[in-house]
């Protein structure tokens, strides 16, 4: 899922460490979130979301392809 | 991020996290290791002392360490590593059961009773899996 963990992250000068203690996950669950490699849970969505003071949807972007739209 | 004195650095957390887990890695090659050796050597009993030690100390450290040490991303690897062995082993259930059925009746071979007990093996895993999945299912 597209998402801009990273360029907030980045952006709040921390490392994927430090971010990784935050949210209570390993650092490679960070890494494998930030290459689309891995979709988190809705609690730890919230959690990021949470910590960079955002919604959800302004951190992650499901890419539906208007399905939701269409409904 | 605020941090005082007590409190562990996320460095010391991720170290922590990683020094645990590698104690538990360490626990069941240990164990193994000591039980291959000392039933080698002719000490069967002090054999399955030391693994039976090591699973009770893999468990402590597994419920016991400070930190989490296993997180939603590691859970989710495991659930689909399981399901593909369980894929795995239905495959091998379906046709290595019709193939042990239908060779003595087309064949002179007999199926040896090793195969067919692995075969009634995984016929009790998928039954053991089922009653999981029943179990979980009336929790949830």
């Amino acid at each position: 899922m597209n998402n801009g963990v990273r360029e907030r992250r980045e952006a709040a000068d921390m490392s994927q460490a430090d971010l990784a203690v935050a949210v209570d996950v390993s650092r490679q669950t960070i890494n494998a979130i930030e290459r689309e490699r891995y979709d988190p849970s809705l609690e730890l969505a919230f959690k990021l979301a949470a910590h960079f003071d955002c919604r959800v949807e302004e951190l992650f972007d499901p890419e539906l392809d208007g399905r939701l739209a269409d409904e | 991020m605020p941090t005082n004195s007590t409190e562990p650095t996320p460095t010391d957390r991720l170290s922590t996290r990683r020094r645990y887990r590698r104690l538990l890695g360490g626990l069941v090659l240990g164990g193994v290791a000591a039980n291959l050796a000392l039933r080698a050597t002719g000490y069967p009993v002090a054999a399955e002392a030391a693994y039976l030690l090591c699973a009770v100390g893999l468990f402590a450290v597994l419920f016991g360490a400070p930190v989490t040490l296993f997180d939603e991303r590691d859970a989710t690897l495991e659930r689909r590593a399981s399901q593909l062995t369980l894929n795995v082993f239905a495959v091998v259930l379906i046709l290595g059961a019709s193939v042990a059925r239908l060779v003595p009746h087309v064949t002179d071979y007999t199926v040896p009773p090793e195969v067919r007990g692995a075969l009634y093996g995984y016929v009790a895993l998928f039954g053991v899996f089922a009653l999981a999945y029943g179990y979980v299912r009336s929790r949830r």
